[in-house]
């Protein structure tokens, strides 16, 4: 089958904001060798937690995959279903994160605090705005999956929010798991 | 008020003061590696002109001639002379790059400690002699034949060190030492010019070095490594008093009294300098008075404050600055 | 002999086919037509063009003696900053995004783009975030800090007024625009190609602008990254760039040239591709070496992202960090320098018609030549240390865009004013428009060279009357003048000849691309009926040559005179 142009679009916008994560990713990292980033601070994040977080997006991506089986096996009663599943875990996952900003934030860990708290809130708040964005989109294709929309745009978003997922991978790696065997 | 750039009378003589007119061992590496570059792109030029303007004479549409130009649409051997010649071109240059670069500047972390520190500030420039107290602004004394290496720091935005007959240019970048290695090989007057965007006041940024005979630079680190001389009168002494109570003292430091500021020029030897405001102004008693009197009218953008001095009080200051020598 | 096939469109109703022409503005506004949206961003890019036009002037006026007080600093620090980014962001962007979307659907046999409206959005977004960047002239002063914005020159405690916010919004905005665009781009050529019409065959403009795009999707995230970051110091009291308070200089430096490069490649990519076109279409020639043409610009747009440190050279990064850039930019030499002697291979043989689109591409090729050793001057690190940040590199920045891409440009302009217009310019206005163009052009900036060489900084508002000094700045200035008065001309044709110019007929040049298969000139609002099935990246010149064309070619001859 030729892929449709909205396949190829969001591949695109795949494409164009990988780089973006990059950008980001690769400030972060340049920020903690370059500034340094201060040990009580770093000690303050809460790796288990964040950990929990991470599994639960991760499977959002599987649960959106079965949505997408659903769909195209004709099957609208596992589309809606699956796709309630995806946004409540992403939601879960959003959660995890407001009360992550809320601990450090509790801790004086400040966008305008440290040049820590800078790196850590804009490295993770793009992503999360990411994941925000992705939930309204799959809000509305929820909603219309229950008008009765025959040509879901599904498929479409299926790729963007796998993406973000992985995005967050490298994220979780960069920001929870290197401080741990670093000694920046 | 005039503002004007005096110059030592050699400069009027010089033709260009130029990167063609280098006055360093490190300018003249360059200046080589650039001889040999402009002679090969003068080459490449000519050959583009030659054949643009020879087949547009000779291909250019007769009157009434409609017919197409011959169907010819590639040829191979010419497409890989196409990029044959210009990789070999270009690896030959990379090669005199390489070694050009590293014999300029041989390190970016030098294990010796440096023989001047230049701290870049909007606008001016300081320069610190280690081991020798001396501190001195925007006029920087150096010594020929001898091996210099400079260390570079900035205090506030991104400047650059440039002064084209001394050879490669150097940013002083916040947060970070930079190095560059300097050898003169003639004695002089050398101009330049902070290279890089710093703000309002980029254009006066200038540089004056004076290159020395070992001899004559050990005269002039001697004499500058000493105290302020005391004030000579009594409205020099009125001046001075002036100095260390309205708030001067707080920026500028006079080495001997308790003017200890570092936020702008060192004052110590001020009169002993040439020009002020890294040559906007040549040193003397009216200048100085006008820039204590309206310095945002003559520099807007510095960081120099609008005071206000009563007439007699300015006169006063600018009498004590002037013997400051 | 080929049937013929009906022409791919969008899968949603073709969008605009019930906006009334009669309606005015409303019509413009409400535009989702990729020919009236291209007429957009080209009228846009234009008034920009007179805007920076001008501040370029007054900036020439200041320096046209030495110790001159006809700008206060930090008003000439505002000018030279909006000049630059000004010509980059909303005039060469805009430029090659209107020829793009208004000739890419109809070179490869397109109605549409596939997303109208995405195109639209794009074309708002420049728009508006022009109108953002300006905006900051009314709110308290415009961006001072060069449009490169070096930090921490661009933080709060250096630059306090509300400048350069609107500097990071405005490009963000018209930056989100044209990552828009190229995605439409990529996907048009993608997916509504005739069938028949290969990748590997499409016309060489389309060809650029494709993968041009590429490279814009690649780039300009970068940026993007590096105003949110200015934006969240300048907002939120970051310390990303704030060296005072633990941030870095060079992290955005890393982050604008890794933009910041590409985007020169960004603006001259497309303005390889009009030229290719235009080689052809006047030499009366196929390109020559195609394959090695296509082939270079994916070797430039790859390459573009291993340079960007070349504008870092002076920040003390190490020789084997200079090494290594200085190597990746004298790589792009070759691929750049196996373009221009295709094109002269493209004209040898010919015959030549120099109209005033073929006079531009001529003189391309000799003032591109010098903007490309210089540019290899500055690959070679021992002399970048000498002359980057001196009046050598703004002579070299200036041959590559105005010598490069605006010459591209406005050898393009006369060669699609027929189609976009329906009418003819007088060539002998157009002729005078290129001479005192070129003559103003090269006055102005080859002197600068010089003035490098002999130890002017670039970006300062005054300098001190040394030696020749004055002299050649003088001359550069009465350059720039002379180019002033072109600039007038060049609207003047375009207002004069655009309204009332002698009919051009559908194909006046006898070209080789399918824009020109349109049933008329400007085409109809659905572009094409239908078309035989097209080959390779001579497509119309096949077809007439085979008499498919339908009879166009006759009616094309009648107009000729």
């Amino acid at each position: 089958m030729r892929r449709s142009e909205n396949t190829s679009m969001i591949h695109l916008v795949i494409y164009t904001e990988a780089f973006f994560f990059l950008c980001l990713i690769m400030s972060f990292i340049y920020m903690a060798y370059n500034a340094g980033f201060a040990p009580r601070e770093l000690s303050r994040l809460d790796i288990r937690s964040a950990g929990v977080y991470t599994v639960v997006l991760i499977a959002s991506s599987f649960t959106l995959h079965f949505a997408e089986m659903g769909y195209s096996r004709g099957k609208p009663a596992a589309l809606k279903a699956w796709l309630i599943v995806t946004i409540v875990l992403g939601a879960v996952f959003l959660a995890g994160q407001g009360t992550e900003y809320g601990r450090l934030i509790g801790d004086n860990i400040t966008m305008n605090g440290s040049v820590f708290g800078a790196s850590f809130y804009t490295l993770t708040g793009f992503h999360g705005l990411h994941v925000v964005i992705g939930l309204i989109i799959l809000l509305i294709v929820l909603i219309l999956a229950f008008l009765g929309d025959s040509r879901s745009a599904i498929r479409t978003i299926a790729p963007y929010w796998h993406f973000v997922d992985v995005v967050w991978l490298f994220v979780f790696t960069v920001v929870y798991v290197l401080p741990q065997f670093s000694s920046i | 008020m005039s503002i004007c750039f005096p110059l030592p009378q050699p400069f009027h003589i010089v033709l260009l003061q130029a990167v063609e007119d280098p006055a360093s061992i490190q300018a003249e590496r360059i200046n080589h590696l650039f001889n040999h570059f402009n002679i090969v792109a003068a080459l490449v030029l000519l050959l583009v002109i030659v054949l643009a303007a020879w087949f547009s004479i000779r291909y250019r549409r007769r009157h009434g001639d409609n017919s197409e130009g011959s169907p010819k649409s590639g040829n191979r051997t010419v497409e890989i002379m196409m990029i044959g010649v210009p990789t070999l071109v270009l690896a030959w240059f990379f090669y005199e790059a390489f070694t050009v670069g590293n014999a300029v500047m041989p390190s970016s972390n030098p294990t010796r400690p440096p023989d001047i520190v230049i701290t870049g500030h909007q606008f001016w420039w300081e320069a610190d002699y280690p081991g020798s107290h001396v501190v001195a602004a925007n006029v920087v004394h150096l010594p020929v034949g001898k091996e210099l290496l400079m260390e570079l720091r900035s205090a506030d935005v991104v400047h650059d060190w440039w002064v084209p007959q001394l050879g490669n240019k150097m940013d002083l970048v916040p947060g970070k030492k930079n190095y560059l290695w300097l050898t003169i090989n003639k004695p002089g007057d050398y101009i330049g010019a902070c290279s890089e965007f710093c703000g309002e006041q980029h254009a006066w940024m200038r540089i004056h070095v004076v290159a020395q005979s070992p001899e004559d630079f050990s005269r002039w680190l001697d004499s500058n490594a000493v105290d302020a001389s005391p004030p000579k009168d009594d409205l020099a002494r009125a001046g001075e008093m002036l100095f260390q109570t309205r708030s001067c003292a707080n920026c500028h430091r006079v080495a001997g009294t308790p003017a200890a500021g570092v936020a702008g020029p060192d004052l110590t030897h001020v009169g002993s300098r040439p020009t002020l405001l890294t040559g906007m102004l040549s040193t003397n008693e009216r200048n100085l008075a006008d820039w204590i009197d309206h310095p945002q009218e003559i520099k807007h953008g510095a960081y120099m404050p609008e005071f206000l001095f009563a007439k007699d009080s300015v006169l006063a200051l600018a009498h004590y600055l002037e013997q400051l020598k | 002999m080929g049937a013929t096939i009906k022409i791919p469109e969008p899968a949603s109703p073709f969008p605009g086919l019930g906006v009334e022409t009669e309606q005015g503005l409303l019509q413009w506004i409400c535009a989702v037509d990729h020919k009236l949206i291209g007429i957009m961003y080209l009228v846009m890019s234009l008034l920009f063009f007179v805007i920076g036009g001008a501040l370029a002037l007054l900036i020439r006026v200041q320096l046209a003696v030495p110790l001159n007080h006809f700008l206060p600093p930090e008003t000439f620090n505002q000018f030279f900053t909006m000049h630059g980014t000004t010509m980059i962001f909303f005039v060469a962007m805009p430029a090659i995004f209107g020829f793009s979307v208004y000739f890419v659907p109809l070179m490869i046999g397109a109605n549409e783009m596939a997303f109208p409206r995405l195109n639209a959005f794009g074309f708002w977004m420049t728009l508006f975030g022009g109108l953002l960047l300006y905006f900051s002239f009314l709110a308290g002063g415009a961006p001072d800090a060069g449009w490169f914005n070096y930090a921490p020159l661009n933080e709060k405690n250096y630059s306090f007024h509300k400048g350069i916010d609107y500097f990071s919004m405005g490009l963000l905005i018209s930056g989100i625009g044209s990552v828009a665009t190229s995605i439409n781009i990529i996907v048009t050529v993608l997916h509504y190609r005739i069938p028949g019409m290969k990748l590997n065959q499409l016309p060489l403009f389309v060809w650029m602008v494709f993968v041009n795009s590429f490279l814009l999707l690649a780039a300009f995230p970068s940026l993007n990254a590096a105003l949110a970051l200015l934006l969240l110091d300048r907002e939120l009291n970051a310390h990303f760039f704030n060296t005072a308070a633990g941030g870095s200089a060079l992290l955005w430096q890393h982050l604008f040239w890794i933009f910041g490069h590409p985007e020169v490649y960004i603006v001259i990519l497309p303005a390889f591709g009009m030229l290719s076109e235009v080689f052809q279409v006047f030499s009366r020639k196929p390109i020559f070496g195609y394959a090695f043409v296509a082939a270079s610009s994916v070797a430039i747009a790859l390459l573009a992202f291993g340079v960007w440190a070349h504008h870092m050279f002076a920040v003390g990064m190490g020789n084997v960090a200079n090494s290594f850039f200085s190597a990746a930019s004298m790589l792009i030499g070759i691929p750049t320098g196996v373009k221009i002697f295709n094109w002269l291979g493209t004209i040898h043989g010919g015959k030549i018609r120099f109209t005033t689109s073929m006079m531009f591409a001529i003189a391309f090729l000799i003032e591109f030549t010098i903007g490309g050793v210089t540019g290899i001057a500055f690959a070679i690190f021992p002399i970048d240390w000498q002359l980057t940040d001196t009046y050598y590199v703004v002579a070299h920045l200036h041959y590559v865009f105005i010598g490069g891409t605006i010459s591209g440009l406005l050898a393009g302009l006369f060669y699609w004013f027929p189609k976009i217009t329906g009418r003819l310019i007088d060539e002998r206005a157009g002729k005078w428009f290129f001479w005192l163009f070129t003559i103003g052009f090269n006055f102005t900036f080859f002197v600068q060279h010089i003035l490098g060489m002999i130890g002017l900084p670039r970006r300062v508002y005054t300098y001190p009357n040394l030696p020749w000094y004055g002299t050649l700045n003088f001359v550069s200035t009465a350059g720039a003048m002379l180019m002033g008065v072109s600039g007038l001309v060049l609207v003047y044709i375009i207002w004069r000849y655009g309204r009332s110019g002698k009919p051009a007929g559908t194909d006046p040049w006898n070209a080789y691309t399918l824009e020109w298969a349109t049933r008329t000139s400007p085409p109809p609002l659905k572009n094409f009926e239908e078309l035989p099935a097209a080959r390779g990246y001579r497509a119309w010149w096949e077809m007439k040559q085979s008499g498919l064309d339908g009879g166009a070619a006759v009616s094309q001859k009648e107009i000729e005179p």
